[in-house]
């Protein structure tokens, strides 16, 4: 084989990000401050490398996404022999690809973003090191084709995220933040390795198409437990409930390049583990009770951090409880098991990470100006970083689901999956998930008003008088993840056309999955549907509102809509003052502590329950993550 | 025989787990996450173990039909475990250490700013 | 190539004059007039001439537009506008009768979300000036929306239900399906499981417009119009526009999905009674409510609307859901 073909470059995508931390670490130098030159080389190294991951794995599209081709790639050349994969091996289908796209391209925006974010910090060798050891962990864990190497990537991307979130020590929590992930994250892993062995004790293979092959039919007790000990390990990398609050440490606490990464690459990391494990592996999804595992996490998971995101008064603590709350939607809709729902809920991950990217991002922005992410005292930073504040609100309208951006997309496709799903099964429990979904959309709303109400609109503290907008490098980085939220919005057609579908339509060949690594597949490929009952054209709809707009302004600005009467400089007028009845002008602004206060009175005894029962003392979390493993072996030996 | 291993190995897990949830000092608590690492590896090795094999160490022609040997691979899997938990220690020492100088305590119940 | 240019004129057609912006602007204005005037006649009081909302629209256009200092000059003034054509766009969408100037474009979940682009544009706005009372203005604003909004996806979903099980597809969200459905089936509210929706719907008209008593975002006696309250000018103009088309838009909405079938097929003549209806809409669930109630605390039209209004909707949602 050529060294060009198509086949080797999922291999090279992971290695070039591996070998990118090994030639960073080869540099070497400790002292940045003494160093300017190294500095830039440093940076250029992982942008480098994760352009060229990128364009790697760009170029499997074609094949890959619209071939339908199952990329089985054997390492070292060793296969298959005496019917047991005895090589490590790579095996990417449309799933793979369509994770690995995204995660890289998160890799590649966070590390334009890096440069000027990153210029002011020590150790900036460490940083990068740590980064594409990241990088190389996640996309090694969704393209690997070999359960085994699928903990070693977890455990390499939970050390290197656990060490970035500690990375700036001096910033308030970050270290608690990172041993409560560390020891948490460590359970899972330990889980994780717990099922693994447990499988290849029953089935003496380590391949994940083998042991799709062989697991239907053969379960027993040590494989269903095996079952629950993955599907918690991979939850604890999801951060679905009951692991949300090591998220918001974490996001919290992290700088806000890696906090992009946590949100959108590790909890994407454990979807796609769940989705591996459920429908392919032990392709238990037929089952209703399995069904209903997911979906009602994905539920709870959606409305719970939404309220925990409404009481939060930290910039990037709220947004990581968001997360989470958008990590139940795509939970909710992978679990519905339809074809329609498993695209809808692809479309919102992929959604996710472009619009929580360009929102912490925009966090990093407001924190890297101000040195502050704290609602209560920011404000009227609109005037003085206006790009930063059109970019947020690009990124606060997708993500709350605003028209004609892209959550509106995928979470009116989610809507119409989960409905759909609950006439077609008579199951009142489905529908009760569309409305919690509704109404999450518009929680999520209020809370990016008050986020917009609190750090961008409102009135400029008097030591915010000189912060300047950010530099171009990290605008740029925002820039791109901005105009992708708009376009994969714009054409929801295409996207599910060229992306989703063909990933969606992967989930229930598994049959090809399993044969295409040279594995006898039993099971038929079902014909699927993706139809969709609404209706919904937004790009006639922007052209509409375009021309309605364009009117309207034209009719203002003929009536002198904005006249403004000619002020002298002299004088102080005071009919430019706001308004206070009279009283003279002083600073007040409304901030974010309280604003919704109607609706948290009304909830006030939900809300100080989930205050105490986020305690913030790690052996809670310990024993929550106990809790949900109890539960799980329990509920997984009685339906399985 | 081999039964007693496994059972040890998921009491030290248990362990583990219940060191971590009910012990309050950041010690204990990689103590902990140190003892479940044990817990898995010896699952691992029992798991590879074959009545009356030896080590799967082999010359060029010495194998046969005949030769009994323990699985290879789980102990190639406990090697790399081995290696990674030693990694979390040393990362959550060092994580400890830094915790104990800026809250200058290890007590899990007052290293809690981030709740809520 | 002329009928390409003959469509696009038509499509314009439809933008700017009906049921676009001439018709909103119109109808909406005389909407509000008839709703003052009925509420005064409620109090016993003799009430201002149906056309003041025109007057007050044009006095206002004259005045000065005054923008704060602490204000952030763009959205500050762009956010009225694009409230305004934003409400146009949705009214675009309604069905009158069987007709419907954009057909297939958007189905009943987008018009619920494209509602709260009007809602936000006037929060981003009284966001942008700087008032502490624009900001007690646009929180209130925001949580009267959350209120609203669990009501108003039962009322959604009940609807869908009930129209997708008479057409056999189990669920429908098409606004021009739920249309041609009445119009064979008779009106929606002549089912007798779908009356509490259509009450709650009744109850939800006022929460959306901002209508007295669930207006505590704009209480002009406590917060001096909360989030209008650095506005003047062209500006408040447009937004006063914005109320009065929200009042035509959220009652015709009411008519589409409750009362249709009611019409003659000729387009014109059923504007008209879309009109009527529109009006009567207005006086039973805006101007009668506003006679005879006090405002409301925002918590309370919270509690309100989770409990009675939605428990109303419910009703619907589970009769529809098991076909009674």
């Amino acid at each position: 084989m050529s060294m060009l073909n198509y086949h080797h470059f999922p291999i090279y995508s992971i290695m070039v990000l591996f070998f990118g931390a090994f030639l960073i670490a080869a540099i070497g130098g400790r002292d940045i401050a003494k160093n300017r030159k190294t500095t830039g080389v440093r940076a250029f190294i992982p942008l480098l490398a994760t352009a060229a991951s990128l364009a790697f794995l760009i170029a499997l599209i074609k094949p890959v996404m619209l071939g339908g081709e199952v990329i089985a790639y054997w390492m070292g050349s060793r296969g298959i022999s005496n019917g047991y994969a005895i090589g490590i091996a790579l095996e990417v289908d449309a799933l793979s690809l369509f994770f690995a796209l995204l995660i890289a391209t998160a890799l590649f925006v966070s590390a334009v973003y890096s440069i000027k974010y990153m210029e002011h910090d020590d150790n900036i060798g460490q940083y990068y090191i740590l980064y594409c050891m990241l990088g190389g962990g996640v996309l090694g864990l969704v393209l690997s084709g070999d359960i085994f190497n699928m903990f070693i990537m977890v455990e390499i991307l939970t050390f290197a995220a656990v060490a970035l979130t500690a990375f700036r020590t001096k910033v308030y929590g970050a270290l608690e933040a990172a041993f409560k992930y560390l020891v948490v994250g460590c359970m899972g892993s330990t889980l994780i390795l717990t099922g693994v062995i447990m499988l290849y004790a029953q089935y003496h293979t380590l391949n994940l198409a083998q042991l799709a092959a062989l697991i239907p039919g053969t379960m027993n007790n040590a494989t269903k437990l095996a079952f629950a000990l993955l599907y918690i390990g991979f939850s604890t990398k999801a951060f679905i409930v009951p692991f949300h609050p090591l998220a918001a440490d974490a996001h919290g606490a992290a700088p806000a390049s890696i906090s992009v990464l946590i949100s959108g690459v590790l909890t994407k990391s454990g979807i796609y583990g769940i989705i591996r494990l459920t429908y392919f592996l032990f392709q238990t999804m037929e089952l209703g009770a399995m069904q209903f595992m997911l979906v009602f996490v994905g539920s709870v998971s959606m409305f719970v951090c939404v309220t925990m995101a409404l009481a939060q008064h930290d910039f990037k603590r709220l947004l990581a409880f968001h997360s989470i709350s958008q990590i139940g939607y795509v939970l909710a809709a992978v679990g519905l098991s339809t074809a329609l729902g498993i695209s809808a809920g692809l479309y919102h991950a992929m959604n996710h990470t472009l619009f929580k990217g360009l929102l912490f991002l925009a966090a990093g922005a407001v924190l890297h100006e101000t040195g502050t992410t704290d609602l209560g005292k920011l404000g009227g930073l609109s005037k003085k970083m206006p790009h930063t504040t059109v970019l947020f609100l690009i990124g606060a309208f997708s993500i709350s689901g605003v028209p004609p951006f892209n959550g509106f997309a995928s979470k009116w496709m989610i809507y119409q999956a989960t409905y759909q799903k609950a006439v077609e099964t008579g199951n009142i429990g489905f529908l009760l998930v569309t409305i919690i979904a509704l109404i999450t959309s518009v929680l999520t709303l209020a809370s990016f008003v008050k986020v917009s109400q609190s750090v961008f609109f409102g009135q400029l503290p008097a030591e915010y008088e000189n912060v300047k907008e950010v530099p171009f490098g990290m605008r740029l980085a925002m820039g791109i993840l901005a105009v992708l939220c708009v376009i994969t919005g714009l054409v929801p057609q295409l996207v599910t056309r060229y992306l989703t579908e063909p990933a969606a339509r992967a989930v229930f060949r598994v049959g090809d999955y399993i044969s295409s690594m040279g594995f006898a597949s039993q099971t038929p490929a079902p014909a699927v549907s993706f139809a969709q009952v609404g209706v919904w054209e937004p790009i006639s709809w922007l052209l509409i509102l375009c021309i309605a707009l364009l009117a309207v302004t034209i009719v203002a600005v003929a009536g002198k809509y904005d006249r403004v009467s000619v002020r002298s400089s002299e004088t102080v007028d005071t009919k430019y003052q706001l308004f206070y009845g009279g009283e003279d002008n002083f600073h007040s602004q409304v901030g974010g502590g309280d604003l919704f206060w109607g609706f948290k009175h009304n909830w006030r005894h939900y809300f100080s329950f989930m205050h105490d029962l986020h305690s913030g003392i790690v052996n809670d979390y310990a024993l929550w993550a106990v809790v949900a493993l109890a539960l799980s072996i329990v509920f997984v030996m009685i339906v399985l | 025989m081999i039964t007693f291993n496994y059972i040890c190995s998921f009491f030290l897990i248990v362990l583990g787990f219940y060191t971590i949830v009910t012990k309050y000092n950041l010690v204990k608590t990689v103590i902990g996450m140190s003892v479940m690492d044990y817990g898995v590896n010896l699952l691992i090795i029992s798991v590879g173990y074959h009545p009356g094999g030896t080590a799967p160490i082999f010359t060029q022609g010495e194998l046969t039909a005949a030769s009994s040997f323990v699985d290879p691979i789980p102990q190639a899997l406990t090697l790399t475990s081995i290696v990674i938990g030693a990694c979390v220690t040393a990362m959550s020492m060092a994580l400890v250490i830094k915790l104990e100088e800026s809250y200058g305590t290890l007590d899990t119940r007052e290293i809690r700013r981030l709740r809520g | 190539m002329t009928s390409i240019l003959l469509n696009a004129l038509q499509y314009l057609g439809y933008i700017l004059i009906f049921p676009g912006f001439l018709f909103c602007f119109v109808c909406g204005m005389l909407l509000c007039g008839i709703d003052r005037k009925l509420v005064a006649r409620m109090q016993k009081r003799v009430g201002p001439p149906i056309l003041q909302p025109f007057y007050d629209f044009f006095k206002l256009c004259g005045k000065e537009t005054i923008i704060p200092d602490a204000a952030s000059r763009t959205t500050f003034l762009a956010a009225p506008l694009v409230g305004l054509a934003a409400l146009v766009v949705i009214q675009l969408f309604v069905p009158i009768h069987g007709f419907s100037a954009f057909y297939g474009m958007a189905d009943v979940i987008v018009i619920l979300y494209l509602l709260l682009i009007p809602a936000l544009a006037s929060i981003l706005g009284a966001a942008a000036s700087g008032s502490p009372y624009a900001g007690i203005g646009l929180s209130r604003e925001m949580v009267t929306i959350i209120s609203c909004e669990l009501p108003l996806v039962l009322i959604l979903l009940a609807i869908a239900k009930t129209v997708g099980n008479a057409l056999g597809t189990g669920l429908c969200f098409s606004l021009s399906a739920i249309a041609d459905y009445q119009l064979v089936h008779g009106s929606l509210i002549t089912k007798a499981r779908m009356i509490p929706a259509a009450i709650a719907m009744l109850l939800v008209i006022p929460g959306e417009t901002g209508n007295h008593p669930f207006d505590a975002a704009e209480a002009e006696t406590e917060i001096c119009e909360g989030m209008l309250a650095e506005y003047s000018g062209g500006p408040l103009a447009v937004f006063k526009l914005s109320h009065a088309v929200k009042m035509l838009t959220l009652t015709s909405l009411f008519v589409a999905l409750f009362l249709g079938g009611v019409g003659t097929g000729i387009t014109a003549v059923d504007g008209v009674v879309v009109f009527i209806l529109c009006v009567i809409v207005t006086a039973v669930s805006i101007s009668f409510v506003h006679a005879v109630t006090a405002r409301l605390k925002i918590e309370q039209i919270f509690k309100y609307y989770w409990t009675v209004v939605s428990g109303l909707a419910l009703v619907s949602l589970v009769l529809a859901w098991y076909g009674l």
